[in-house]
């Protein structure tokens, strides 16, 4: 890996679009299909993620150099799982009725393979201020993915915006016809391969 | 001696002192939540007594109401007495905790158990309900049982007569969702209201009634259909908590305090 001359700044961007752990590595699609269906919920899951990942890549790479070989992803196991466990019973208390939203999903943050990748990919080999801007951008790119899916799904599903009217429904009187299946998980699936199409067109004209 | 990582003293050291330190921050967090949750729980505790009375508590301090209207009693429900005493912490009795310990519960015979609970607490919450006279306008009580899938839990809250239903509030179920959960659904709940739970001879005549209650039952509410096991469950909860193992000695020495 190349990330010892890469720039800070490069560490912080380039998992936003060109590297987006969701769109170009696909990993933890599982929580951006399922919370994605409002704004609302995709907002909180992103912030829940991100503070997941830059305190687990903060405390694994300060202690990286004790980590012993053969336990390493166990412990980083451990400290994700209890930095989730923070997040679950910090949200229950904030924002009970969200948290119920989201159900498990705030609980499989420990399975979602960004926070896994870059634990054992980057916070094991980088120093902390490093590992704390990667965490950031990682988090960011997956917020970005997360929350323009969650646009989508929102204003076409339910014609609304963080609950906010913005298209008037047939229902409450207005005529826009709500597609039923933007609320569904599937259409997460064909977004989220649009956005993968475009970055890797915009991608290539760049050259 | 330096610390080797990758040996076998090494390995086990890091690992024992990581969970030690991750146990200590989880647990540290709960401690900092702790007073919150219990008044969050005492909130909803409140919440759920009022509308039970059917008080109308929108855009209220219902905090208020309660301290000022709701008398919480803590009743053993064998002799139908009122516990007292200043060590009594009514608000926040644990019932749930008290209906699985031994120690203060007790088992429930086959026959006995209607309500599927298996035990049962020996004291139970109750709130008695007072009007700006100060005359008493309903008794709430919790019932709770097994639907299809897991237990329901309510409050039912009875008229000064000690018969007539006011109405319900049912708190926490995991029935099927869309299916089981009218319980929550006020168009539902309403149908109680008025309802008399004993007949003449002082039975529990309360019904879950599939089709439809006809106009004029007054012991009947409507079944909803596709949900035939959590009506039952619902019916056979009240059913319990109101007859001999339940409420009924409580309720005759209500009764008979409240003539005096």
């Amino acid at each position: 890996m190349s990330t010892q001359t890469a720039s800070t700044r490069d560490i912080l961007t380039s998992p936003i679009f060109s590297n987006n752990p969701v769109a170009m590595q696909v990993l933890g699609v599982c929580s951006a299909l399922a919370v994605s269906n409002s704004m609302q919920t995709a907002l909180v899951m992103t912030l829940a993620v991100t503070f997941v990942l830059v305190f687990s890549n903060l405390i694994i790479s300060t202690i990286r150099s004790l980590i012993p070989n053969s336990v390493r992803i166990i412990a980083q196991m451990t400290v994700i799982a209890s930095l989730v466990i923070i997040v679950d019973m910090v949200l229950q208390d904030v924002a009970y009725e969200l948290s119920r939203q989201l159900s498990v999903f705030v609980g499989l943050i420990i399975t979602n393979c960004i926070i896994m990748g870059r634990a054992e990919a980057f916070a094991m080999k980088n120093p902390p201020h490093l590992a704390v801007v990667d965490a950031v951008g990682n988090a960011m790119g997956y917020g970005v993915i997360l929350l323009g899916v969650a646009f989508v799904r929102e204003l076409l599903g339910s014609g609304t915006l963080f609950g906010h009217e913005i298209l008037k429904t047939v229902e409450n009187g207005g005529w826009y016809l709500a597609n039923e299946m933007f609320k569904l998980p599937p259409s997460a699936f064909f977004l989220i391969g649009l956005m993968i199409w475009s970055i890797n067109v915009i991608q290539r004209k760049r050259g | 001696m330096a610390f080797k990582k990758d040996s076998f003293l090494g390995t086990m050291i890091f690992t024992v002192t990581l969970c030690l330190l991750c146990s200590f921050m989880i647990t540290g967090t709960a401690e900092l939540l702790k007073e919150r949750k219990l008044v969050k729980k005492r909130d909803e505790l409140k919440r759920n007594v009022l509308i039970a009375a059917d008080v109308d508590i929108a855009d209220k301090d219902f905090r208020a109401i309660f301290d000022k209207g709701v008398k919480p009693l803590l009743v053993t429900l064998e002799t139908g007495d009122i516990a007292t005493g200043s060590e009594v912490n009514v608000l926040d009795f644990d019932d749930k905790m008290a209906a699985i310990n031994p120690e203060t519960s007790v088992k429930l015979e086959k026959k006995q158990d209607k309500a599927k609970i298996k035990t049962r607490a020996n004291q139970v919450r109750v709130f008695k309900v007072f009007g700006d006279n100060n005359q008493l306008e309903a008794v709430v009580m919790p019932i709770y049982g097994k639907g299809l899938w897991s237990m329901v839990y309510g409050y039912v809250a009875l008229q000064p007569d000690f018969n007539t239903i006011e109405n319900v509030v049912f708190y926490e179920h995991g029935e099927t969702p869309g299916i089981g959960d009218f319980l929550n659904d006020s168009e539902w709940t309403d149908k109680w209201h008025g309802k008399q739970l004993f007949n003449e001879k002082g039975k529990v005549s309360f019904k879950v009634v599939k089709g439809g209650a006809k106009a004029g039952d007054v012991h009947g509410v409507d079944a909803v259909s596709g949900a035939t096991m959590t009506g039952r469950g619902v019916q056979r909860a009240v059913q319990f908590w109101f007859g001999a193992d339940g409420f009924e000695t409580f309720l005759s020495k209500l009764k008979a305090s409240e003539a005096k």
